[in-house]
């Protein structure tokens, strides 16, 4: 099977009800929903909503993720195989693509009361697991029950081997589709007990290294991407955009642009103006040739980031501001009463630039609106068929049913594709509306840069108590940064009670024995577009966190890694995994030139990564250089442990090019940078040697997708202080950043 | 307008010629293996062999490449396959796979010139190939899996 196959499919839930012959049980990832007519004779059984198994013998499982690089579209689909004992080799996989709550992830926020798919916050695998496993195990015993009923014999006495049911006491075999043929799906399937799932030592598939199934595709260049679909009569558009954010045109002059062969019509739609061409490069050379005057009323043109980031940072530390209609994010004990009856009081502020999400793939959509402008087929890739059908649904001004969506491989997301509103969509939908032709818009990295959807800025005040002992007794977390669900997703903020997970994820939340705990978001307005970003909040909450917990061990006299070892004395899994780093990173052997730096890091409330970096400091240049980086991690049951690997490294990577470098800046309004020589991602000669190990685990699968990210930034603070005696309290750490800490020393 | 020799077949494009050969490839030509990515020389998702020399093809004009032989992700690989594509499917190495034909084209490059490379060899040729999903690790084992396969 070739994973294009699959994408070629459009696989909604109505056609796959359809084509199934009227025979079908439809158990979504909330359990039971409703019986649906049968019919003998069959061609295909479907148990449920996610499997159904040919008379051929193939297995078609429907998976509700988005493959974005991390695996999903191979490991849904492999619980639910391994449940049915399903022969991998005649599995094919088929990805929902529509938004139907019936297929939501059961971990995803809600929308008016039901599910949604949506593949963010590494809760795809975690999410589904449950659902997966159920589906998997009841179509099981539905095969058996047939052939137990064909055969007269108890369904005790049936064993399966993949894709086939087996009698050992008379030796009689039939294969899952022989079956198919002539089963009947009952009317009332009970939920399989968690009793009778495999026993983990069981498994066939779990735990080994099948071949990830998109990855022959990605290696051939044969892979649609959403950049590449082509689709008859299509044209091509390129959007000029306002330089600030608010701006719209007052003069359009597209006389230049016009007299370029190949261009059609300049059209003006939210995002810009728009040059509609025959060809990519003529619209690009008719982007160039547009001169438009634009408005100069925006707020954003005040925008100064290191003004911005110096008021939030006041913000953070006036500790008498708060926001009364925001609530606390956590409040454990009396924050206060603790902090007055502490032995020793340390405060440190920690400030963070905004960053951006530099996914390969730049920002693109091909959209093919109706003549009527109410309804369209839109081609993108993304992170969430929901939002993706419901924002297009709302930018047309009509109903979902309307949306016909089609998804392409997915060239790097990282938070970037998970707007309520994708801008790339919007662009497509408005010029195609307009032209009454199907057409692409890819956005030019410079736009992608400079029109980015940024991880905010954010400053954070910390204030920590130690008792007499040298153990904390208090840590105190306010996190200056504006509200990004807010801007990112508004009906899922009004719903969200003020409260701002993708601001705040990872503030506090501590493994840790810490008695009192506050964490509270001081929310500010935002200075440029928000979004979510890998990790989430974490890769500055837990930077400031964990920096802060080594300030404390300093002040306690205590080695960082004793001390925390201490902190999570009532979680093993986080000392085991730090013990092991500790272990593998050899912490106690001394180092002539090079210095360790290690930080503890949750996930979710379930993962958890301890991160070792290894590091040297020139102290005449500021540069900090990694040499290696260890990360230990307990994700649970690791589904896929080559891929897991290749997660966690990936992790490490992108976690440490942001510490080190990566930064966004804004001035008068206008982004700084604007492509890959400003914003320098990590290349491979810059890359650290990196070791990941991922520890056995009794519990589920937990997400990977992002774990350990947010270790990095605090691990190479806490090695630069370790090797110098500085504190680098400000990531990215430039070298001015740390030439300054070196001063303070 | 330019005539050359796409993946061993003769073509002409009717193109301006300060067409980018990133473009004519991806449109003109339904090429699509071939990626932007930046547009400036600086990512290599475009890479592509231009009379067997690893090129970008977003800084390539039509007109550069009159009467030279061009070669992409999909005329490397051809029916038969190839050893590198092979490898970067034995190492399981694209995690989005956005930039993977760029690095391909980029590894047969350097596997053309020096069959048997250094680890150090195969960082300082692959360096200017940008992979945000991080799959340096991987990219390097499949190179030297390809390299011991004797394979460009």
């Amino acid at each position: 099977m070739k994973a294009t196959d699959v994408l070629e499919r459009k696989a909604t839930r109505r056609g796959f009800l359809q084509g199934v012959g009227g025979l079908t049980f439809a158990i979504g990832a909330g359990g039971m929903l409703r019986a649906v007519a049968q019919t003998s004779g069959n061609d295909e059984l479907a148990p449920n909503l996610w499997v159904n198994i040919g008379a051929d013998d193939t297995i078609t499982i429907q998976f509700g993720g988005t493959e974005l690089g991390q695996g999903t579209m191979t490991a849904l689909p492999l619980v639910l195989a391994e449940e049915l004992d399903a022969d991998w080799n005649r599995v094919r996989v088929e990805q929902v693509a529509t938004h139907d709550p019936a297929y939501g992830n059961p971990r995803a926020f809600r929308y008016l009361g039901e599910g949604i798919l949506y593949t963010a916050g590494s809760q795809t695998l975690r999410g589904y697991y449950e659902a997966m496993r159920q589906a998997g195990a009841q179509a099981r015993k539905v095969l058996l029950d047939a052939a137990a009923g064909e055969w007269g014999v108890p369904a005790a006495e049936l064993e399966t081997e993949p894709s086939v049911v087996v009698h050992p006491a008379s030796g009689r075999r039939m294969s899952y589709g022989e079956i198919a043929s002539f089963a009947q799906v009952p009317e009332q399937i009970e939920p399989v007990d968690e009793s009778e799932f495999k026993d983990r030592s069981d498994y066939r598939y779990v735990g080994t290294d099948v071949l990830r199934i998109d990855v022959e595709a990605k290696s051939d260049g044969s892979a649609e991407f959403g950049i590449d679909v082509q689709v008859p009569g299509m044209v091509h558009a390129s959007v000029l955009r306002a330089p600030v954010e608010g701006e719209r045109p007052l003069e359009i002059d597209g006389a230049a642009a016009l007299a370029i062969p190949g261009v059609l019509e300049i059209v003006e739609i939210p995002s810009g103006v728009a040059v509609v061409a025959e060809t990519v490069e003529a619209g690009i050379a008719g982007k160039d040739a547009l001169e438009v005057n634009w408005s100069n009323e925006s707020r954003f043109r005040e925008v100064d980031s290191d003004a911005v980031l110096a008021e939030y940072e006041a913000y953070a530390r006036d500790t008498a501001y708060s926001t009364d209609d925001i609530p606390l994010w956590q409040d454990v004990g009396d924050i206060d009463a603790a902090l007055a009856g502490a032995d020793r009081v340390i405060e440190a502020t920690y400030v963070t630039d905004a960053a951006y999400h530099a996914q390969m793939e730049p920002m693109n959509a091909t959209a093919s609106v109706s003549a009527d402008g109410k309804s369209a087929e839109i081609w993108v890739s993304t992170q969430s068929q929901s939002m993706a059908v419901m924002g297009a649904a709302e930018a047309l001004d009509t109903t979902i049913d309307k949306i016909t969506l089609h998804l392409p491989y997915v060239g790097g997301a990282f938070g970037r594709r998970t707007e309520y509103r994708q801008k790339d969509i919007d662009d497509a939908l408005f010029v195609s509306r307009e032209i009454g032709r199907p057409v692409k818009v890819i956005w030019s990295r410079e736009d992608d840069v400079r029109d980015g959807t940024f991880r905010p800025l954010a400053a954070q005040f910390l204030r920590g108590g130690l008792d007499a002992d040298g153990r904390i007794v208090a840590v105190h977390q306010r996190v200056a940064a504006p509200s990004v669900l807010e801007y990112m997703n508004p009906p899922r903020w009004a719903n969200a009670g003020g409260r701002d997970g993708i601001a705040m994820n990872g503030a506090q939340e501590t493994r840790y024995a810490i008695p009192n705990l506050r964490a509270e978001h001081v929310r500010m307005e935002r200075c440029s577009r928000v979004l979510a970003w890998r990790g989430v909040a974490s890769s500055y909450t837990r930077f400031a966190n964990e920096s802060f917990v080594d300030e404390l061990a300093h002040e306690s006299g205590a080695d960082p890694l004793e001390f925390r070892l201490d902190l999570a004395r009532n979680d093993p899994r986080g000392r085991a995994v730090l013990e092991e780093a500790g272990r593998l990173a050899e912490w106690t052997r001394h180092r002539d030139d090079t210095a360790l730096g290690v930080a503890l890091s949750d996930y979710g409330g379930a993962s958890v990564a301890a991160g070792i970096a290894e590091v040297s400091v020139d102290e005449a240049t500021g540069d900090i250089a990694v040499h290696r980086f260890w990360m230990v991690v307990d994700a649970g049951l690791i589904v896929a442990p080559r891929n897991t690997e290749a997660q966690l490294e990936g992790n490490v990577i992108y976690g440490l090019s942001n510490a080190l470098r990566e930064r966004i800046s804004i001035k008068e309004g206008v982004v700084e940078q604007s492509n890959f020589h400003d914003y320098p991602v990590m290349r491979m000669n810059e890359v650290p040697d990196i070791m990941v190990k991922a520890l056995a685990s009794d519990a589920p699968p937990s997400g990977i997708g992002e774990l350990g990210l947010a270790t990095t930034g605090a691990a190479v603070a806490n090695a630069v202080f370790r090797a110098t005696g500085a504190r680098v309290r400000a990531l990215p750490f430039t070298r001015e950043r740390v030439l300054a800490a070196l001063q303070e020393v | 307008m330019a005539s050359f020799n796409i993946n061993g077949r003769p073509v002409t494009v009717e193109a301006d010629g300060d067409t980018r050969l990133l473009w004519v490839l991806r449109e003109h030509l339904k090429l699509t293996g071939t990626k932007y990515g930046c547009g400036i020389g600086q990512c290599g998702a475009c890479t592509v062999h231009i009379d067997g020399n690893a090129t970008f093809a977003c800084l390539t004009p039509l007109t550069a490449v009159e009467g030279r032989e061009v070669t992409t992700i999909e005329g490397l690989v051809g029916e038969d396959g190839h050893p590198l594509q092979r490898a970067w499917v034995a190492e399981e190495v694209p995690q989005c796979g956005y930039c993977q034909s760029g690095q391909i084209m980029r590894a047969a490059d350097l596997l053309a010139r020096n069959a048997e490379p250094s680890r150090e060899d195969i960082v300082t040729h692959m360096s200017p190939n940008l992979c945000r999903c991080g799959t340096y690790s991987r990219i390097v084992k499949a190179i030297e899996r390809a390299a011991g396969e004797g394979g460009q």
